[in-house]
């Protein structure tokens, strides 16, 4: 009895170690417990955020995959995002360990990063307006066709264009836009993948979407790693085991259920007119109202930081430029001169992207974002603080150095305070700038207010009312800083 | 001990190739009232701010207390509190109100409790007859009630000399009696001051020496007595003639 029981245990210790063994090599493989994926939640029903209720989850057909993997290795995931063209940088920063975002594995892709399998095989799609019988490949010619920059989606485009002839590719960063756009008859088509059409099709009862039949080079999803990832095979195995036992046809049935009858369903020609006008409906983002709201504080918090560090900063570049000392002003004289003459944006990228392949310090988004702004509104800042300075009278420094008050405490108490004042509407004027650029930092996955608005409006297949909504919110948070701002110089003048 | 507050020696100014002062050598003794007269552009307040260094002599030395204050290791801060000046357009500190400006070096510099300087800024506010506006900004006093919070301010340091630049040229007439009635009381208390002033009156009653300045050049040197009855050169005579 003993010795059968101690069998036993013995025997279910070995598979054990067997099969415990598998999660030790997946964590150690790369030295981590925690997995990072990084997405790009603004393409459903491959990845979106699920905002009702002011709650925030990404969720998605990319999502349940890499759940079900997570189980399997027996990792814990943390999910990251940015925009669809900020992904293989991120992992080529390693900021994350993979992309699951629909993307294809292309050659130019593969340069740069390693794929796994195929999961999912997705069919492109013509999109046009009901009226304009365009269908087929070969109706596109002479005409102009919208895709989203960075997809496979336009690199089949491109393959289309070679084929027939005089087609003009418009290349726009989002699906909403090119959707916009066919709407707004700026572009006269767009080739987009057929889950995505579907639910564009199904919000915009104007458009309609006909499956490209055949495209060598199918386009389908896989999942991409840093180049010599230890995690490519453990994955691989793991799919091949969902496309066996049937789970991968149970997700994409989920997500992408009405597919299958999408052509008939939804490509009837019938003529109804495009409705003019806007067609807004507001009531169709009131439940995400709350979620858009959230981005306030961030937003708040993001410009009050960087206006505030960039105050400092832009006095002691000012205090550069004033002091005489010629390595100083030369440093500062430059270094105005090249963030103001380079895009904000670019500077964003960079120092967002580079910063943890220059010094291994993997920045996070928001302080990527706060320093850039900082660094960016310090040029800006010191030439106008150099120029309050410069318009104190002077006899208030002969005043103040003929007690002998210190340089220092001179330009703290004395100068400062009076420059301030003069240039406080340059300020404002600055701050408002910065909160309205703000939005900028979404490029870089922090969900802000615009962003949070896109989110929305990606989610519902709509365009224009989670942005209006977000242009009133913006509108309302300017005219409350410009009323602080005019209460502040009141206080200022109680000396004039 | 030289008694000595200030020497200067072969002092030269020049703005590129203007030569505003020229081998200026002489002496400010402790107590004396010193007057700086002159036609305008003679130099008189290149002079005196070049005593507390507000300009950088072009060659020549200036002592104080027997200290080459010219040279680079010098805390020119450290003098200055000692040396302080008076504007002709006072140059109060706005963003404060008139007990601030008064209180604000003797605390900062000087390290004074602030209970203290405030009780001393008061004094002095009743000195100069201005008690009731020490909570009022700038803004709202009269030429002649800044100059007079200027001269407060400039007390409040406890300084060993004062330097007068044009104290009543930028005031109303009306205002200009009180400002050197102040200033009269204060050369009474024995303190130094060197005065550059156009008022003609109260240098040769208030001051105990004149200095003429013409060219950038120290051009006589002599009591006020002998200045205004006697006067040595032709350019101070024609200057008393067009002035009196």
């Amino acid at each position: 009895m003993k010795k059968r029981r101690l069998f036993l245990f013995t025997i279910v210790l070995v598979i054990a170690i067997i099969f415990s063994n598998y999660h030790p090599t997946i964590a150690s493989s790369v030295g981590k417990e925690t997995l990072t994926m990084i997405t790009s939640p603004d393409y459903p029903p491959y990845e979106f955020y699920e905002t009702k209720g002011g709650e925030r989850q990404i969720v998605g057909f990319d999502i349940d995959i890499a759940n079900y993997i997570k189980k399997e290795l027996g990792f814990k995931l943390k999910i990251t995002q940015s925009d669809f063209n900020g992904l293989i940088p991120a992992l080529q920063a390693n900021r994350a360990d993979f992309v699951m975002a629909g993307m294809t594995p292309t050659p130019q892709r593969r340069e740069n990063v390693d794929f796994s399998i195929i999961y999912y095989e997705a069919k492109d799609t013509i999109v046009a307006a009901k009226t304009s019988n365009l269908k087929k490949p070969e109706d596109l010619s002479g005409k102009i066709v919208g895709v989203q920059l960075g997809t496979i989606q336009e690199q089949n485009a491109k393959r289309i264009s070679q084929k027939v002839a005089d087609i003009q590719l418009k290349r726009l960063n989002k699906v909403p836009e090119i959707v916009q756009e066919i709407k707004a008859g700026r572009i006269d088509a767009a080739i987009v993948e057929a889950t995505v059409a579907l639910g564009y099709v199904k919000a915009n009862p104007d458009l309609l979407f006909n499956i490209i039949p055949s495209i060598e080079n199918t386009s389908g999803s896989a999942i991409a790693f840093p180049k010599g990832s230890q995690l490519v095979e453990p994955f691989n195995n793991v799919l091949r085991k969902m496309k066996n036992n049937g789970e991968l046809e149970r997700l994409s049935k989920k997500w992408f259920s009405a597919t299958s009858s999408t052509s008939e369903a939804l490509s009837p020609n019938s003529s109804t007119k495009i409705a003019d006008g806007l067609n807004l409906d507001f009531r169709r983002i009131i439940p995400d109202i709350p979620y858009i709201l959230q981005g306030i504080p961030l937003t708040l918090l993001f410009t009050l930081s960087s206006v505030f560090f960039g105050l400092f900063w832009g006095t002691a570049l000012s205090f550069f430029k004033i002091s005489g000392i010629k390595p100083l002003g030369w440093f500062a004289n430059v270094y105005t001169s090249i963030f103001r003459g380079t895009p904000l944006l670019l500077q964003l990228s960079l120092i967002y992207f580079a910063t943890p392949q220059l010094t291994g310090y993997n920045i996070p988004a928001l302080y990527a974002g706060v320093l850039t702004f900082t660094l960016n509104s310090g040029a800006y800042m010191s030439e106008t603080i150099r120029g309050g300075i410069q318009a104190v009278d002077k006899g208030q420094f002969e005043a103040a150095m003929s007690m002998g008050v210190t340089y220092g405490m001179m330009m703290w108490d004395i100068i400062l305070p009076q420059a301030l004042k003069n240039i406080l509407p340059a300020l404002v004027n600055e701050t408002i700038g910065l909160l309205k650029d703000s939005s900028l930092v979404a490029t870089i996955g922090v969900v802000e207010i615009l962003r949070s608005a896109q989110i929305v409006g990606a989610n519902k297949y709509i365009y224009f009312e989670p942005l209006l909504f977000a242009g009133l919110i913006y509108y309302a948070l300017v005219i409350g800083l410009s009323f602080a701002a005019s209460a502040l110089e009141r206080k200022l003048r109680k000396s004039d | 001990m030289n008694k000595a507050i200030i020497r200067t020696d072969l002092l030269c100014k020049s703005f590129g190739k203007l030569e505003v002062l020229q081998d200026i050598s002489t002496e400010i003794n402790r107590g004396e009232v010193v007057a700086i007269l002159g036609p305008s552009g003679s130099g008189k307040s290149t002079f005196l701010r070049c005593i507390n260094l507000l300009e950088i002599p072009t060659k020549g030395k200036v002592y104080f207390h027997d200290d080459d204050i010219t040279l680079p290791k010098t805390n020119i801060a450290q003098i200055r509190q000692r040396l302080v000046m008076v504007f002709q357009h006072f140059n109060l500190f706005p963003h404060m109100t008139v007990l601030q400006n008064i209180t604000y070096a003797p605390i900062k510099v000087k390290g004074l409790d602030k209970k203290q300087a405030q009780i001393k800024g008061l004094e002095l506010l009743e000195k100069v007859g201005l008690a009731e506006k020490a909570d009022v900004y700038p803004a709202k006093l009269s030429g002649g009630q800044k100059q007079r919070v200027a001269i407060a301010r400039a007390l409040a340091m406890e300084p060993e000399m004062i330097l007068f630049d044009e104290p009543t040229s930028a005031l109303d007439p009306e205002m200009v009696k009180d400002v050197l009635e102040v200033m009269r009381s204060l050369a009474n208390t024995g303190i130094t001051m060197a005065i550059v002033t156009h008022e003609m009156g109260f240098a040769r009653e208030v001051a105990s020496r004149i200095m003429f300045l013409d060219k950038g050049r120290l051009a006589e040197d002599a009591s006020p007595k002998d200045f205004f009855v006697h006067p040595q050169c032709d350019r101070a005579k024609q200057f008393l003639e067009k002035m009196l």
